[in-house]
């Protein structure tokens, strides 16, 4: 291949991020290249403050760059407005949090149903692929759960199907497993890993090394810099 | 679209999820409607009393009444300025149908054998029917014989009947006057009331035997004066008028000695005052409902930063803007139109409550109902575009981190 950022899901060019709060000025991400493949595993590393949950934002499409490009999945999104980088969030991103976010007064069923009615799919259509994402995750027997009747891992895991029941062309996690006990985080990577293995591409921000290891590539930020990007696992 | 009944959905949800907070929010919208449809059931009932008074007492009717006047500090001797010249004068105006003199003896008090009541003594002609659409219940008018001949008979409103006569049949049977014996010889049928008199508390003698017997002299007050056609009557007032100072030999610096008004048009005045207390009730009805919509925006504002963290996660799995600002005007929606639809509900038994216990006339129309429901809608709409709009605009960052 000629140029390396062809067919990429995710392709960065020059992007920063400036917050400015009245005279003051931060500048949360310096310019930034960065190129995910179709497939890939990213972690994301570094110390609080160092921009990487800024770049995960900007990733998502929740927050724009202030200058730069990014193309996802070949379309440019740095420019959209509001409603356009709903309508992406809403096909191409799926997103899970530490803190899980689920509508707690939505049983599991209903929170994985949520993507599916925002971005306009038929209720007849949206009961199998729930279904599908809820198996996927092993909850299959928690459908009709509210998120207080299950535990931390549970609810992370009816969080992934809901990230992945649109089929994303890109899963971000912010500290996935941040809020769980080691058994439970153990299920949640696994299920990340098999994800992965079946072809999602996924950015995974982390303070755990254990964590970033099961990645293909570590990327790791210090004020709003790369410092350094490795592959990891693939041990030849 | 799809959405929309998840829209629905959504909103009907959160609203049970808060019912007791949302069901105190909807009472000002409930008052509102209530009392914007209660008092339009009073208003109609009171505009179809009038136009049921207009009917029963005959339009195109003009009253010429005779009136004191104050000439410095001198008032004149008596109102009873109408004199039969004057009548026959009026008679002959091309639009004048017929003219109907009376005088009347406002308070007396008049005995059937050992009964007695207070009532009103009106010595009117053989005109007076067909002018005022007087008709007899049982017996007969008041004929021109009977005034002619200055007959003693006389002819009883129900009112007057029940008290003098109750449960009996008058007809042949003696009422005392003043001293003079009259024979009852009809029961005039219903008339009503005109503002708070009670037209049907009337006795009917002949104008000769009332005024020779009962009062002296030939003059009257009353000559009321039916005219062709509602067209006819302002000109009509105005030739009478012009007419009557001729004839009264009245000095262009006097006033009147006597007043032209049109009939109906008194009884619309009637219904002035009541107009005014139903003006009030219907801006307190309003003002209900401003609170109302205002409480809707308070509710739907403390709504939305309650649920910040909501809005964000909705935004991060695809709602755009106008989905979610969707989803909290529909939530105001769905409160207002519940506050209206019980507030109908209330309206109309707060009407059954004033009709019962006011005794007032009241009249009950659909689409007043459904005006005041989408009163109801148009509140609900307008104070929760902005709590909507609120939650629209915002940033899914900081709304995912808000705790």
């Amino acid at each position: 291949m000629a140029d390396p950022t062809q067919g990429a899901t995710i392709d960065l060019t020059d992007v920063t991020k400036i917050y400015a709060n009245g005279d003051l000025t931060v500048e949360a991400l310096k310019p930034l290249n960065l190129t995910v493949a179709e497939g890939e595993s990213v972690a994301i590393m570094g110390p609080s403050g160092s921009g990487k949950t800024t770049l995960l934002g900007i990733l998502g499409c929740l927050d724009r760059p202030t200058s730069g490009s990014y193309r996802l999945v070949g379309e440019e999104v740095a420019t959209l407005s509001e409603t356009q980088r709903a309508r992406v969030r809403g096909q191409r991103i799926g997103f899970i949090f530490q803190a899980y976010n689920l509508l707690s007064r939505l049983d599991a069923f209903r929170n994985v149903e949520l993507p599916l009615i925002y971005a306009g799919v038929a209720a007849r259509e949206r009961r199998p692929r729930v279904l599908a994402a809820l198996d996927e995750v092993g909850l299959s027997d928690r459908v009709h759960h509210l998120p207080n009747q299950l535990s931390g891992g549970q609810q992370q895991r009816v969080a992934i199907a809901r990230a992945l029941v649109i089929h994303p062309s890109v899963l971000l996690a912010d500290e996935p497993t941040g809020n769980l006990d080691s058994r439970s985080a153990e299920e949640v990577l696994a299920i990340l890993e098999r994800v992965n293995q079946t072809g999602s591409t996924i950015v995974l921000v982390t303070h755990s090394d254990d964590v970033a290891r099961r990645s293909s590539r570590i990327v790791r930020f210090a004020d709003g810099a790369i410092v350094a990007d490795e592959r990891v696992g693939v041990a030849s | 679209m799809s959405g929309t009944f998840e829209q629905w959905r959504i909103a009907v949800a959160s609203l049970r999820a808060n019912w007791f907070r949302a069901a105190l929010t909807a009472v000002g919208v409930v008052i509102g409607v209530a009392s914007l449809a209660a008092v339009a059931a009073v208003s109609a009932g009171a505009q179809a009393e009038v136009a049921d008074g207009i009917r029963r007492l005959g339009g195109n009717v003009i009253k010429v009444d005779g009136e004191f006047i104050t000439i410095g500090t001198r008032q004149s001797a008596s109102d009873r300025t109408i004199t039969p010249e004057d009548v026959d004068a009026i008679t002959k105006l091309p639009m004048v149908s017929g003219v109907a003199p009376h005088q009347d003896l406002e308070s007396a008090v008049v005995s059937a054998g050992r009964r007695q009541a207070n009532t009103w003594v009106v010595g009117m002609t053989e005109t007076y029917a067909t002018v005022q659409n007087q008709h007899a219940q049982t017996g007969r008018l008041i004929s021109a014989s009977d005034v002619n001949f200055g007959r003693s008979v006389m002819v009883v409103g129900l009112t007057a009947r029940d008290r003098l006569f109750p449960g009996e049949n008058p007809i042949g049977k003696s009422v005392r006057v003043g001293g003079h014996e009259f024979e009852v010889i009809g029961v005039q049928s219903r008339r009503g009331k005109l503002s708070s008199e009670n037209l049907d508390n009337r006795i009917f003698v002949p104008l000769p035997v009332a005024t020779r017997v009962l009062l002296g002299g030939v003059n009257v007050v009353h000559a009321d004066t039916r005219v062709r056609t509602e067209a006819d009557i302002a000109p009509a007032i105005e030739q009478i008028s012009t007419m009557l100072r001729q004839q009264h030999k009245l000095p262009a610096a006097y006033p009147d000695d006597f007043s032209a008004e049109d009939q109906a048009g008194l009884v619309r005045e009637a219904q002035r005052a009541s107009s005014t207390f139903r003006l009030l009730t219907f801006s307190l009805g309003g003002i209900a409902m401003l609170v109302g919509g205002i409480g809707i925006m308070n509710m739907m504002l403390v709504s939305v930063h309650e649920r910040t963290r909501e809005i964000g996660i909705r935004k991060s799995v695809g709602a755009t803007p106008a989905k979610v600002q969707l989803q909290f005007l529909i939530e105001a929606l769905v409160l207002s139109s519940l506050g209206g639809a019980v507030g109908v509900l209330t309206g109309v038994g707060a009407t059954r409550l004033i009709s019962t216990f006011a005794g007032w006339r009241t009249l009950i129309s659909p689409a007043s109902l459904a005006v005041a429901f989408l009163v109801a809608l148009g509140v609900g709409l307008f104070f929760g575009y902005f709590p909507a709009r609120r939650a629209a605009r915002m940033d899914p960052i900081t709304a995912l981190r808000y705790e």
